[in-house]
């Protein structure tokens, strides 16, 4: 990314931040609706230490669920793709769960669950896990018929295939996958604070609603994005240097075209 | 060269497809061999089934019924002494040319390194010096198959199966590429199946030609190639040639798959 390509985007955001500090101040709207983004910065610099003990639970709860989505879902992956029989067993089941609305059987897994972080990282597990499985799923399956044969025509089995072969190309996809389960991991650990928690930025953003401090709520709602875009970039990076050979990083194209 | 003994022996071969309208005879019947060092080319229409004959003699397909015999060992399970060159390259876009042609040994578990000046003096000999180290998508078409080849070389194979290498080609890189193919295969003594669907190339190339008709996919006759070697393209343009080519052409028409116009414009 050059500053050609992440000028336009800032530009736009100061002069939204600009729109908005100035609609505050000429409409005399009253602070505990809506805070100018000054008053946000003041209490953000304030509440820095309150923040940022809040912010490195919600973090944990969001890695740790993350962690867990990747461990259970790529293996799951393999399974329905290397199983017709698992495939037949699980996979229909599988995506018709994914109806079934996550936020709303949180209640019931923090119920479950008890108390502390456990029971937020499963509900960020859950509500992640499942784009991890279906890009898996469709990257390990996008290996080309051809490929396979060479493979064994050259006497490889299917470990070796796997490693040198299968793997690496499923992972562009993987990565796909793993960029939307981590933006959802996020989602998940707030759900599981608002439901029951005593620490978090969910928690911070409930109480500081509670007492009408709109500054600081809207405080942790900056930090909580990011929290996700921190994420986000990341799996990015990573990714950038796990896979430099795939066509979305290819350098003429990041370039643009015109 | 025809009269060495033989390589690759086909018989009865039979080979069906089940589909939803009922199974179809891919290979009905079909028995030929290849002579050590032959240069054999299968021709036909779509649908001849040349692609599964491929398939069945590296093993990668079982017979419906009929047996295939490598070198005296009949074919039951995907052979390992052979070279494959299928249409498209199928590199891995993340390694280097090099390293996709040193995967052929990765795969089977031999350290690659004892093999790279050897990689290197085939991607030389095919004209890709000083491309070694770049990436697939930074290739055109021509080198990427050409990586392929040396891909299904470097472990000096004595069968080399080639599925329509060139049918993804630009008609000047095929030129060059029939050019190279000839010139591989009489340096490396190689035995060679070669499919494709241009009689031209099949002629040009081969020491036997086999026509194939279309569903079922059976033998319609075999023409014998003498032309001395090595070739050049002007070759193409000699009388003998020319009749080479038209009797292939006219057996095509004898099945339907070409058709003329009814008779030719007045001039």
């Amino acid at each position: 990314m050059t500053w050609r390509d992440w000028s336009p985007p800032l530009l736009t955001l100061v002069a939204m931040v600009v729109v908005w500090e100035l609609a505050v101040a000429l409409l005399r709207v009253p602070e505990y609706i809506l805070p100018a983004p000054r008053g946000i910065a003041a209490a953000m610099v304030k509440e820095w230490r309150y923040l940022a003990q809040h912010t490195w639970i919600t973090v944990q709860e969001v890695l740790l669920g993350f962690a867990m989505a990747v461990a259970v879902g790529i293996p799951i992956a393999m399974a329905i793709v290397y199983s017709p029989l698992i495939e037949r067993a699980i996979y229909p089941l599988l995506v018709g769960s994914q109806s079934v609305p996550k936020i709303a059987i949180a209640p019931l897994l923090i119920f479950w669950a008890g108390l502390g972080l456990f029971p937020k990282v499963l509900v960020a597990f859950l509500i992640s896990f499942f784009p991890i499985i279906i890009d898996t799923v469709v990257g390990l399956r996008s290996v080309e018929p051809e490929m396979l044969h060479l493979a064994r025509s050259m006497g490889a089995g299917a470990g070796r295939t796997f490693v040198k072969i299968r793997f690496p190309t499923a992972l562009p996809n993987i990565f796909a996958g793993l960029k939307v389960a981590v933006t959802l991991s996020v989602v998940g650990a707030i759900v599981g604070e608002f439901i029951q928690a005593d620490r978090g930025l969910g928690y911070a953003l409930l109480q500081a609603n509670a007492v009408m401090d709109t500054r600081l709520g809207f405080a942790a709602i900056i930090v909580l994005s990011a929290v996700g875009i921190a994420m986000f970039v990341a799996v990015d990076l990573l990714e950038r240097r796990l896979i430099p050979w795939h066509a979305s990083h290819r350098s003429e194209l990041a370039a643009g075209t015109l | 060269m025809l009269n060495g003994p033989k390589f690759v022996e086909v018989s009865d071969l039979v080979r069906v497809f089940p589909t939803p309208e009922g199974p179809v005879r891919a290979l009905d019947g079909v028995s030929f061999d290849v002579r050590r060092g032959e240069f054999l080319s299968v021709v036909g229409p779509s649908g001849c089934g040349k692609s599964t004959l491929a398939m069945l003699i590296a093993g990668l397909l079982r017979p419906t019924s009929g047996v295939i015999t490598v070198d005296g060992r009949a074919v039951d399970r995907p052979q390992t002494d052979l070279g494959i060159v299928f249409q498209n390259a199928v590199l891995l876009a993340w390694r280097t040319a090099l390293d996709n042609v040193l995967l052929q040994l990765e795969m089977r578990g031999i350290d690659p390194r004892s093999y790279r000046d050897r990689a290197w003096e085939l991607l030389r000999s095919v004209g890709l010096e000083g491309f070694e180290r770049r990436l697939p998508h930074e290739l055109s078409g021509g080198m990427r198959q050409r990586v392929a080849i040396c891909r299904a070389l470097i472990h000096d194979p004595p069968l080399l199966l080639m599925d329509e290498p060139f049918g993804a080609l630009d008609a000047l890189t095929r030129d060059q590429m029939t050019l190279d193919i000839q010139g591989i295969c009489a340096r490396g003594g190689k035995t060679v199946l070669f499919i494709t669907h241009s009689i031209t190339e099949a002629v040009f190339l081969s020491d036997r030609v086999i026509v194939m008709t279309p569903r079922p996919g059976r033998i319609d006759s075999v023409v014998e190639v003498e032309l001395p070697r090595p070739r050049r393209l002007a070759v193409r343009e000699l009388p003998a040639f020319a009749g080479y080519v038209r009797g292939i052409r006219d057996r095509f028409m004898a099945q339907g798959v070409l058709r003329d116009i009814e008779e030719a414009p007045a001039p």
